[in-house]
């Protein structure tokens, strides 16, 4: 899978050799790492190290370690999050996030709160085409879930969040912070347990703290609303993330979903 | 001065020769797009529309050349819609099964109610299929056999197909003893469950005690999965849910049966009242 290297956001730092990190000084989990490379964190390590010829790449991530060789030129490796629809396997684009109580949303109006997300943490390698990934991985439990009826309806990779009024504390590693605006365009109150998200379109940005994203849910309907993403980061000087999920089919499903089988 | 000889008509052999090579022409050409088109959209499009998209193109260049070919063996196309409907009515008769099948392909096309990749049964054949010809459709089994299906078996003929919805359900029967506690296995079962990434949130698993067998307590274990994993789960499952059971001392019930000797009864009835 070839992504597009020249992905890095206008706020962030830049891309040159300030940006890079050499193993002693690897306290940042994110970014771009010198090789060798050694990290190792709560149930999370990872390595690079050079093996004669070769670099071995080594990683163990609760307890599950898988080991390759790698034949490469490279000096170096981007680990930064990625879509969190890739693990255990790829099956489904859509991420569902449920609320751990319902919202009560009255007509007209619009406010923002703060909900979390899974990570998953990807690990690149630089290519002819940009970067590509030889990894993917995840401390969250892994869960997957059926939105609508098995006709008509959508798998989705499933995540239980609360609902905050601002951003919560959270391990960047582990979850991540989406500042989600809702709209309520219709004329009742509705009640939303849920919001389902497409992962094409969805906007990743880091930081040596923070994993965020921004969305938009436009309550339309008692049973209806659209999700999308907005290209901008939480914060300033957050470093955008590498997209996996952009072009990979011909056509590519419009960034926004249509909940149209309840909220 | 031999390609200058008439064969027929205007027709010389010269232009039966320029024929041969359009056609030739016109296959490699089809053959090289369809090979470039799979090797590029192989990650791009799925592979049922891949197959429709490459066969289109294929029977669109030899349409192309078929046409093209009519001036230089002097038909004049007018005169194939009278000679094509006296032809077509021969060939019908003469190829009923033929044109059934392709008939029947067409509709299956346009309904689609398979596609490449699918796992399916049709009739008393299951497999995966892999490739919906205009004839015939070509399926590999389980075993890894290839067979070929007319496609008007296929369109007349019932067909099941395990993937066409994005979520199915299975079942399984646990029977355990009736000294174990039905409420504690349905909790564990149910956790087991809960902590399997494929075995769906929604719609939620249901597990319940639904007989009292001859033999063992019966519950019922219903789960679903994404549709191009369930029989992976269901492999799974089973015996993890067994395994599981038994870790807490809840065991797989088996068939017994307490039999009771007549003799044995009146020793015992003796003996009860000599104490």
């Amino acid at each position: 899978m070839n992504t597009n290297a020249d992905q890095s956001s206008p706020q962030s730092p830049g891309d040159g050799q300030e940006g890079r990190r050499s193993p002693s000084e690897g306290t940042h989990l994110y970014g771009r790492h010198n090789l060798p490379l050694s990290i190792s964190r709560e149930g999370l390590a990872v390595s690079i190290e050079q093996a004669g010829e070769t670099w071995l790449y080594r990683r163990e991530c609760n307890g599950n370690r898988v080991e390759k060789k790698l034949l490469t030129t490279a000096n170096t490796v981007l680990i930064n999050p990625v879509e969190p629809l890739n693990r255990p396997k790829d099956i489904t684009s859509y991420l569902m996030v449920e609320f751990e109580r319902p919202l009560m949303i009255e007509p007209g109006v619009r406010r923002k709160i703060f909900l979390t997300f899974p990570i998953e943490i990807g690990i690149f390698m630089p290519s002819k085409k940009g970067l590509e990934i030889i990894d993917v991985l995840t401390l969250q439990k892994q869960k997957f879930t059926l939105y609508g009826d098995p006709r008509t309806g959508v798998i989705c990779k499933y995540w239980k969040s609360g609902i905050h009024a601002a951003e919560p504390q959270v391990n960047s590693i582990q979850q991540g912070i989406m500042k989600l605006n809702i709209v309520n365009a219709g004329d009742h109150w509705v009640e939303a347990t849920r919001s389902i998200f497409n992962a094409y379109g969805m906007k990743l940005f880091y930081d040596d703290d923070m994993v965020s994203m921004k969305g938009t849910m436009r309550i339309v309907g008692k049973h209806m609303a659209e999700t999308e993403f907005t290209n901008a980061p939480l914060k300033r000087d957050m470093t955008k993330s590498i997209e996996l999920y952009t072009a990979r089919k011909l056509v590519v499903a419009a960034p926004k979903f249509i909940m149209e089988q309840g909220l | 001065m031999r390609l200058n000889r008439v064969i027929y008509g205007d027709v010389t052999a010269l232009d039966l020769l320029s024929v041969i090579l359009i056609f030739l022409a016109a296959v490699i050409l089809a053959k090289g797009l369809t090979i470039y088109l799979r090797r590029t959209l192989k990650e791009k499009v799925s592979q049922d529309k891949l197959q429709i998209i490459s066969k289109a193109i294929s029977y669109g260049i030899m349409a192309v050349a078929l046409i093209a070919s009519f001036p230089i063996l002097g038909i004049n196309p007018s005169g194939l819609l009278v000679a094509g409907g006296i032809v077509g009515i021969i060939i019908g008769f003469a190829s009923q099964s033929i044109v059934g099948n392709l008939i029947s392909g067409l509709f299956l096309m346009l309904e689609r109610p398979i596609k490449i990749g699918n796992s399916v049964r049709i009739g008393e054949y299951s497999g995966m299929v892999e490739d919906i010809r205009i004839i015939s459709t070509s399926l590999r089994t389980w075993d890894g056999l290839y067979v070929r299906i007319p496609n008007e078996k296929v369109f007349t003929t019932s067909i099941t197909n395990y993937v066409a919805h994005v979520a199915r359900r299975f079942k399984y029967v646990v029977g355990i003893r009736y000294s174990d506690d039905a409420d504690k296995a349905i909790s564990i079962i149910k956790n087991l469950i809960e902590d399997h990434p494929i075995a769906l949130k929604k719609p939620s698993p249901q597990i319940f005690v639904d007989n009292l067998g001859d033999n063992a307590v019966n519950i019922v274990v219903r789960m679903w999965a994404p549709a191009q994993e369930w029989y992976e789960l269901k492999m799974e499952m089973l015996w993890k849910i067994k395994k599981a059971l038994e870790n807490e001392g809840i065991e797989i019930a088996f068939p017994q049966r307490t039999v009771w000797f007549a003799n044995e009864l009146s020793e015992r009835e003796l003996r009860d009242t000599q104490n």
